[in-house]
């Protein structure tokens, strides 16, 4: 199978989604990070696995900006040969967005580790259950924010 | 009957094996310490499924929240008189993972502890060494 | 008839450490699997905020004691990364060659571990004995038999000295001699080829939409490895093979562990071979700029990513760590549908994961949507009642 070129398919991405595709950064010869805007993430998902065949999500980034949260899906083919990192941001009040599942079966547990962590919902996910904190973690506080202070002794 | 007993006890300690949160090295070198170059089977330790088959309990690991509460009942099933081993920096005062929120920090903050041994991870000499000088303060009673 | 749960939790004689997983059974067969994970869970990633960018090598190493390794490589690959530096030719031999030997010593702890989860300790025994040679070459480069922390921001710590090579050497033709021995047991022994072949099967098409990475996705003939895909260090000036076998079951992952094992040495041979003398570090600064980058190595287990981004601080803004084997638990509640209680261990085994067991049960009744528990105290009432001991 042949590798294929970064650059291009970042520009076949801005042709396809005119204005929505609001930036890119190369990250080394083989990966870039493209930002988008999270109301076509599914649409950029799908476009990426049809066209480029995507399918393989190394797992979901999630951190806290402080006046949002970043989401990083980190896509390649099946020849792993590249990483096309895709950027959506969330509000951090209203932290909701559409699941990718229906469409990369094996992110179920990465949108539940994000959900865990920093409070992300994931609306469309099969079983968004605590997968990583204990039984007894209060609701409603996530450790990886950072307005979650750790007690250094 | 009490000294068959205490003779039992002191020629075969049997052992249960647990891990609180690790990241495995101490476990991967307990399990050494089975395993032929360094062989504690020939001090007629075996290592057992069950608590209750158990006279000591080793245990590595930084006690995670989560794991607390089973690690005192596994505590609390074995039978009198028990001992426990905490194999490694971790199992002792919490190791590496300072700041970590889920980490309790050593084991003693759950139970008590008869023997620490130190290392990170823990070398098989020094878990044969602890459960020699166990097996010696057995033997003073 | 009611389908059961059949909770098996951290503390287990199979396995060695911590998660729990949730089995429901129609009687002996597995009918579906429930993950609950959080009993290794230390909070990592947030205490990398708190450590400076060189101490955070030594709390990646500890993630997993097995494959320490590749985790300070992924780390120092990705800082190096921020940095925009290259490190010495020496230094990406040299790291070359302690991956390899943690990846020797971790399929032949695995290997080990198989033949005790099968109840065949002999070969447990046997193979834990050869691989204490590895741990000894390890002590002889760095001091340390599992954790060499060898790697630092800008290459390598310890090196190689001209005495150590022979020693090496004569030690991997050892090692080369057993491997092959292993390989023909595994290949030939009845016991085992009846516990593990058509096992625990794993489909291309599912190892694919399930994101399966590693030598469990290799068994299930996907061709996906990052030293080929994606190289760092040297690997792509080192000739060697990518092992993938078609029969995606647990015989399959068996091995293909084992043939890489004999790889490894081959690959080791060759950058003892290739390495020049030279430098084996680079200094950097104390702060690192700010960026973000990925960086991506092939554990034992698969491949390992780690995300670093850098606000121009002593500390590092995130650290993002995906590990394979969370990569490869859903095909673990794929690949143990339609299988017995009996080959449980012999199937997670296969994933090559880290974990342990315990707990209580709850019924569930489908037909009637009733769900209930029994308290430990009501368990041991009936089983006395149910055995005529008296409550």
């Amino acid at each position: 199978m042949s590798t294929f070129n970064i650059e291009f398919i970042v520009k076949d991405l801005m042709n396809a989604f005119p204005n929505k595709i609001l930036d890119y950064k190369l990250d080394g010869a083989r990966s870039v990070f493209v930002s988008i805007d999270a109301s076509i993430l599914h649409d950029v998902i799908r476009y990426l696995k049809d066209r480029y065949d995507l399918k393989h999500i190394t797992t979901i980034s999630g951190t806290d900006l402080g006046d949002s949260i970043e989401l990083i899906y980190n896509l390649s083919p099946l020849n792993r040969r590249i990483l096309v990192n895709v950027k959506v941001k969330v509000s951090r009040d209203n932290p909701h967005i559409p699941s990718v599942v229906s469409l990369l079966p094996g992110a179920v547990l990465y949108e539940r580790e994000v959900h865990d962590l920093l409070g992300v919902v994931f609306d469309g996910h099969p079983s968004l259950e605590r997968l990583i904190l204990p039984d007894d973690w209060p609701e409603g506080v996530y450790p990886l924010r950072k307005d979650y202070k750790v007690e250094v002794k | 009957m009490v000294s068959i007993l205490a003779w039992s006890r002191i020629r075969s300690p049997w052992i249960l094996y647990m891990c609180t949160g690790a990241c495995n090295a101490c476990d991967i070198e307990v399990l050494a310490a089975l395993a032929p170059k360094y062989d504690v089977e020939r001090f007629g330790i075996l290592l057992k499924g069950s608590p209750r088959h158990a006279d000591v309990l080793v245990v590595t690991g930084a006690v995670s929240r989560q794991v607390a509460p089973r690690l005192k009942r596994i505590y609390e099933q074995m039978p009198d008189p028990k001992f426990v081993i905490a194999a490694g920096t971790c199992a002792t005062s919490g190791g590496v993972y300072w700041g970590c929120y889920n980490v309790l920090g050593g084991i003693d903050k759950v139970i008590p502890v008869t023997m620490y041994v130190p290392g990170c991870p823990v070398r098989p000499e020094a878990v044969i060494d602890a459960v020699a000088k166990l097996i010696a303060k057995l033997k003073s009673g | 008839m009611s389908l059961y749960q059949v909770p098996i939790g951290p503390q287990h004689p199979a396995i060695k450490e911590g998660f729990q997983y949730n089995f429901i059974l129609d009687g002996e067969v597995i009918v579906d699997v429930k993950l609950r994970l959080g009993f290794m869970h230390r909070g990592i990633e947030k205490g990398m905020e708190l450590r400076t960018w060189t101490q955070g090598i030594f709390l990646s190493e500890r993630i997993c004691g097995i494959c320490n390794v590749p985790h300070t490589t992924c780390y120092c690959l990705a800082v190096e990364k921020l940095y925009g530096i290259d490190v010495p030719e020496r230094a990406k031999y040299l790291r070359i060659i302690i991956n390899e030997l943690n990846r020797i010593h971790s399929h032949l702890l695995w290997i080990g571990v198989l033949g005790m989860e099968l109840g065949f300790h002999t070969l447990f025994m046997y193979v834990w004995r050869d691989r204490e040679r590895v741990m000894d070459l390890v002590e002889m480069i760095s001091g340390n038999r599992v954790t060499p922390s060898m790697n630092c921001i800008g290459g390598v710590v310890y090196d190689i000295t001209p005495e150590m090579i022979p020693i090496i050497r004569r030690n991997l033709d050892y090692l080369e001699e057993r491997t092959k021995y292993y390989k023909s047991v595994l290949e030939e022994d009845p016991s085992i080829r009846a516990r593990t072949v058509d096992v625990g099967v794993l489909s291309t098409d599912k190892a694919l939409d399930l994101c399966a990475v590693g030598p469990t996705a290799r068994a299930s003939n996907v061709k996906s490895d990052v030293r080929f895909d994606d190289p760092y260090t040297f690997y792509d000036m080192i000739d060697f093979n990518l092992i993938t076998y078609d029969t995606c079951d647990v015989w399959g992952r068996a091995m293909v562990r084992v043939d890489e094992t004999l790889e490894c040495i081959n690959v080791i041979r060759q950058a003892l071979d290739k390495m020049r003398p030279g430098p084996i570090n680079v200094k950097v600064k104390r702060i690192p700029p700010v960026g973000e980058v990925t960086a991506r190595v092939e554990a034992p287990r698969g491949e390992l990513f780690y995300y670093v981004k850098s606000d121009g601080k002593e500390t590092p803004y995130r650290v993002k760590i995906r590990t394979p084997t969370l990569a490869n638990l859903p095909s673990l509640c794929e690949m143990l549908k339609g299988y017995y209680i009996a080959d449980i261990p012999a199937i997670v085994a296969s994933i090559d994961p880290c974990y342990c067991c315990t707990e209580r049960v709850i019924f569930i009744d489908p037909n009637k949507g009733k769900k209930w528990t029994w308290s430990y105290d009501e368990l041991r009432n009936y089983s006395r009642k149910y055995y005529g001991v008296g409550v």
